[in-house]
């Protein structure tokens, strides 16, 4: 096999986040206008390998993504070993408002993937003004719990493995067996605990964001929502629920995906986000 | 039944994700589809007997049963959303899951593989 050196860099950023100091994994590839992607719960930027990898999409586009702290190559902050993490809606939204200024990223496109996804309508309804669009991958305004979250983050039982085993089901069988464990890979390497702390704001008291949705303003900034069919956490019918009560917002169904569009199969994603990418550019 | 049990042993011999997957695992399943009940022994993470019903009282750790409808689909060779994985199932409240939560947990990659590969012919 003939090496390859991938288009993609990664540096650290040391900023002031949620008033403290961090050290963040951030990697970006090409050129043009700033997209910024958001990694799932207990999971890292890696996800959108094929996304960065992607010349069409690189040729116009500035694709930047960040390990959350506590996640991936992004340190947790000084003191977490007595803390317990739990993300908050507010703190996640503040997060990306303050990477995005950090990084001098003006006007982005922001797409972001299950609490991503989540934070995409969040930022829709709080910050539109702030985006040129915004993407929502697996975006739900509500979830209905199928499992206990306490067996993620326990001594007896391996974190990582369950993690990734809980999810495991939410990809399509037909996704690439290579993609799909590289997948489950990122999960396998979650710090401890905090896959269940991402999904504290999800699934906890700021978890129903419905009659909220109603504030969203798509003349404002579009908003586009993309949901893979074998995702039973964020089912197509939960993101339509949600796309019922945004007027102007452009909801697509992606047969055979499931939960991680962008890293189970990213050679089918991307045939369903090139358009999409194609649009925001059009509207300038 | 219409998940074919009696030649689960057959199938998981040699399988190399169950052999990953479960390490030191001895426990009891018992898998229903409403109808019947069959129980499957695991010893150091091969499956050693598998007993179909009617059982007497058995001692099992985790109990999964499902109506035979789910069972079929679940079978099939790409099955459609929510019938596709056990924890899809268990979303839509097709599948009951009891007993040792802490154990399945700690081996869901196994307790998947060992279902997954029911599927497909060699019944």
């Amino acid at each position: 096999m003939k090496p390859l050196v991938e288009p993609i860099a990664g540096r650290y950023l040391r900023l002031e986040l949620l008033g403290r100091p961090h050290r963040l994994y951030v990697e970006e590839a090409g050129q043009g206008i700033p997209l910024l992607c958001l990694h799932t719960a207990g999971s890292d930027t890696r996800q959108y390998r094929g996304l960065m990898n992607d010349p069409e999409i690189t040729r116009h586009f500035r694709v930047v993504a960040f390990d959350m702290p506590w996640h991936g190559k992004s340190s947790p902050p000084a003191g977490w070993q007595t803390e317990n993490y739990r993300l908050t809606s507010a703190d996640y939204t503040r997060m990306v408002l303050e990477v995005c200024e950090a990084l001098a990223l003006e006007r982005p496109v922001v797409m972001g993937c299950s609490i991503g996804g989540r934070i995409a309508l969040v930022l829709a309804i709080e910050h539109a003004a702030r985006f040129r669009a915004i993407i929502g991958l697996q975006s739900g305004a509500t979830i209905d719990p199928y499992y206990e979250l306490d067996w993620l983050h326990h001594p007896q039982v391996h974190g990582g493995e369950a993690s990734a085993a809980y999810v495991s089901g939410l990809m399509a069988p037909t996704s690439p067996e290579a993609e799909r464990w590289e997948t489950l890979w990122h999960y396998m390497q979650g710090g401890p605990g905090i896959f269940k702390g991402d999904l504290y704001f999800y699934r906890g008291a700021d978890g129903d964001i419905r009659e909220r949705l109603s504030a969203i303003d798509t003349r404002a900034c579009p908003l586009y929502l993309l949901t893979g069919e074998y995702d039973y956490s964020v089912s197509p019918e939960d993101t339509r629920a949600a796309a019922e009560r945004i007027p102007g917002v452009k909801f697509t169904v992606m047969p055979k995906l499931g939960h991680f569009p962008m890293s189970e199969n990213p050679a089918l994603f991307l045939s369903y986000l090139r358009p999409v990418l194609e649009q925001i550019r059009a509207g300038g | 039944m219409t998940l074919p049990l009696e030649t689960l042993k057959e199938r998981a011999a040699g399988d190399a994700l169950l052999a990953r997957f479960g390490l030191d695992l001895d426990c009891a399943l018992l898998v229903g589809d409403g109808d019947t009940d069959w129980l499957i022994r695991i010893e150091r993470g091969a499956v050693a007997h598998v007993t179909k019903g009617p059982l007497v009282m058995p001692k099992s750790d985790l109990r999964l049963r499902a109506a035979s409808e789910a069972w079929a689909r679940f079978l099939e060779p790409v099955p459609p959303p929510g019938y596709h994985d056990l924890f899809a199932l268990r979303r839509y409240r097709r599948i009951q899951i009891e007993g040792d939560i802490r154990l399945m947990s700690a081996y869901l990659f196994y307790i998947k593989r060992l279902f997954a590969l029911l599927r497909g012919g060699g019944s």
